[in-house]
């Protein structure tokens, strides 16, 4: 079993278009909505829900028993989580990451961690492949626990129905969403494009795939924005050994053929559409040949 | 710097947050710093943070954030094994003759050192992040979180910046995109919040997403539609149906892209949109007032 | 000697999986009366150190040795530390693999096979 992750560090790039057009392309394959707090490779996949189960995050602290203000807890706690614990005591739930220092550390048991549900994971079946997504109820911590529990189970699917390539659309940004998409996957693609911007996060996103020691593509989009950028971005992959591996140009069809629920790759006469195409080959001999 | 942004009474945070990545967050919240000139800028969205490039601070300050990881005196024969029990992060493996430490899974809590042995878990400062700090022109008291890669700490960045609030004046808050933690983070002080999308299924979807943040938080908001005209009108159509204010459309052009790829401002592309966002605020205000 | 197998079953048909620390299940087989338990593998849905985790979990399960498909170098100084014996890169049923191990067919490794994952030391660039 095979898995590539896409990811951009900053939004917006095209990662879900990419992903979306190569789980279509693939065979054999079975896809991952890692953007749990942005879902949306179902607007496209148009999945029929098969199994809900619900997602209880980590615990955050709740004073259930007798608190005497002590003040002590507001002191140990290192998250700025704890308020007025000398008089009427708040905890801010935001801030609160579940360590248990606070419920250690009171005197009279008065702090308890207690769990609640923070959203809901899916397995549905698509046109294409069966696809394992979540959502995150507004607000909710703990995406990257989240993010774990669904790649475990899209593994689990593909080894039972020996399923060889698991597609996985990443989140923005370089935090723990992205880290838990990265965990043991063989390859990523970096979506990025030809702005300051995006080549600023493309560059602290690729600092965190060298962690994982992983195969690194790039695909740099809407390149003919900026061609200077462009060629920044390709002298900044050749000498860090990242593989370009596309450029797609900036077309305007792409949003309207979303708008319409159809993808780039079925339309004939987009060049944005071939690339996708191209780039999914590509990739495939890669991740085949090993 | 004492900033108090002219016409503004006390104190006026203004976050500008979007579920999706990529609709423009940074364009609108720069441009309004830009335009209205007296102001805070922070950037909250600490993973990817792009403001730098369009308001071109000039940076001052740079501000280590770090948190406090254990180390373990396995020399004293001690027993650690209460400390890996305790952390909930499995950041700690208690072996027979080693104690192996998980630097990247450490919030940082200082659970260990309470629990364990007395004595043999000391502490040390490790950085998972900077802030910075600078004016830019025209009056813009700048300052950003940067996460250092590899790190998960994203809150602690933005928890950090929070401290930087001044008491006065017109504050801007550029979020990280989604609907989760990091993201209620940046909006959770606002008075208003802006919301930028992009008129695509995508767009849409993430839209409806974040005002269900909103409005479980209770705040006022309005929405920004930028790429105008690229996609389809039913963005327009949910904001009209949900009693949604829309403050602008932004159209697509793909001159204005040319000018974001090089870090230059909406405003100075077209100057008629410095009024445009000064009316923005001024709006905000008075819906603010009644 | 107890040998501890990650499976993506309960039972002995069922295959071996291919990871160790987010296995959904282990078996442990007594290869002296050839009796078997499963056990479900708790850690799997940790956000990291999964492999430590189940690796100590092995260990105080007195089993002696494992047979796996891939090993990370965290789940590997766990299992050296407690003088496990690791069998790795190794497919097909439970019951097979088993055949193989008794046959003395499998190959003990003295490394990690697989690149690290989360949580396993490394670092950014420019801090």
């Amino acid at each position: 079993m095979k898995q590539l992750t896409i990811i951009s560090g900053k939004g917006g790039t095209g990662k879900t278009t990419v992903a979306s057009n190569f789980i279509k392309l693939a065979s054999n394959q079975i896809a991952v909505d890692c953007d749990v707090d942005a879902a949306n490779l179902h607007i496209l996949l148009e999945p029929e829900i098969k199994k809900e189960e619900e997602f209880i995050g980590g615990a955050v602290a709740k004073v259930t028993g007798d608190c005497i203000n002590c003040g002590k807890c507001e002191e140990a706690c290192r998250f700025d989580a704890i308020s007025d614990s000398e008089t009427d005591i708040k905890i801010d739930e935001l801030r609160c990451e579940g360590c248990g220092v606070c419920e250690y550390i009171c005197p009279t048991d008065a702090i308890e961690l207690k769990a609640e549900k923070q959203g809901s994971s899916f397995v549905s079946e698509t046109k294409f492949c069966t696809l394992v997504h979540a959502r995150l109820l507004p607000g909710a911590e703990n995406s990257g626990l989240l993010i774990t529990r669904i790649r475990n189970t899209a593994e689990d699917i593909a080894g039972e129905k020996n399923i060889k390539l698991v597609i996985i659309d990443g989140a923005p940004g370089i935090g723990c969403p992205v880290i838990s998409s990265l965990n043991g996957v063989d390859a990523t693609l970096i979506v990025t494009e030809p702005t300051l911007s995006a080549i600023s996060d493309f560059k602290k996103v690729y600092e965190v795939a060298k962690i994982f020691d992983i195969k690194v593509f790039a695909c740099i989009n809407k390149f003919d924005i900026n061609l200077e950028n462009t060629k920044e971005i390709e002298e900044f992959c050749s000498k860090n050994n990242i593989e370009v591996i596309g450029k797609i140009p900036y077309d305007d069809k792409v949003a309207l053929t979303l708008s319409r629920k159809k993808f780039i790759v079925d339309s004939k006469d987009s060049e944005a559409g071939l690339e996708i195409i191209n780039m999914w080959e590509n990739i495939k001999e890669y991740l085949y040949s090993e | 710097m004492e900033v108090v942004a002219e016409g503004v009474d006390g104190k006026l945070i203004i976050s500008v947050a979007s579920g999706k990545g990529g609709t423009g967050k940074t364009t609108v919240a720069s441009n309004l710093a830009l335009s209205v000139g007296y102001c805070q800028f922070l950037d909250y969205d600490v993973e990817a943070p792009n403001s730098n490039f369009f308001l071109k601070p000039e940076i001052k300050h740079v501000q280590k954030v770090t948190i406090k990881h254990p180390y373990f005196l396995t020399e004293t024969g001690a027993d650690f094994s209460a400390c890996a029990d305790f952390c909930h992060y499995n950041a700690i493996a208690a072996l027979k003759d080693e104690v192996i430490f998980f630097p990247e899974l450490c919030h940082g809590c200082g659970g260990c050192k309470l629990v364990g042995p007395k004595g043999t878990v000391r502490e040390k400062d490790v950085v998972v992040g900077e802030i910075r700090k600078g004016p830019a022109k025209p009056n813009i008291d700048f300052s950003m979180g940067d996460l250092k890669p590899g790190s998960m700490r994203t809150t602690s960045v933005q928890n950090a910046l929070d401290k930087l609030i001044t008491k006065d004046g017109l504050v801007i808050i550029d979020s990280p995109p989604g609907t989760s933690c990091a993201m209620v983070f940046a909006v959770k002080d606002c008075d208003y919040c802006i919301l930028v999308t992009e008129p695509t299924p995508y767009g849409l979807n993430d839209l409806e997403l974040s005002v269900g943040v909103l409005e479980k938080l209770n705040k006022p908001f309005g929405v920004i539609i930028n790429r105008d005209g690229i996609g389809d009108n039913k963005v327009e159509e949910y904001c009209n149906k949900n009693y949604i204010q829309i403050l602008a459309k932004i159209p697509n052009d793909r001159e204005i892209a040319k000018y974001y790829s090089r870090g230059d401002s909406l405003i100075d592309y077209d100057s008629s949109w410095k009024k445009k966002f000064e009316n923005i605020l001024k709006g905000i205000e008075k819906e603010l007032q009644t | 000697m107890i040998v501890a197998i990650s499976s993506s079953g309960t039972s002995l048909d069922s295959n071996v999986d291919q990871r160790f620390g987010r296995c959904p299940y282990f078996i442990f087989y007594n290869t002296d009366n050839d009796n078997f338990e499963f056990a479900e593998n708790e850690s799997r849905q940790a956000m990291g150190g999964a492999g430590i985790q189940t690796g100590q979990m092995i260990a105080n399960k007195g089993a002696k040795a494992v047979i796996t498909g891939n090993v990370g170098p965290n789940a590997f100084r766990v299992l050296a530390s407690t003088n496990l014996k690791v069998y790795s890169g190794i497919t097909g049923s439970i019951r097979d693999a088993v055949e193989k191990f008794k046959k003395g067919e499998l190959k003990e490794i003295s490394g990690p096979d697989v690149g690290s994952h989360f949580g396993s030391g490394g670092g950014g660039g420019r801090w």
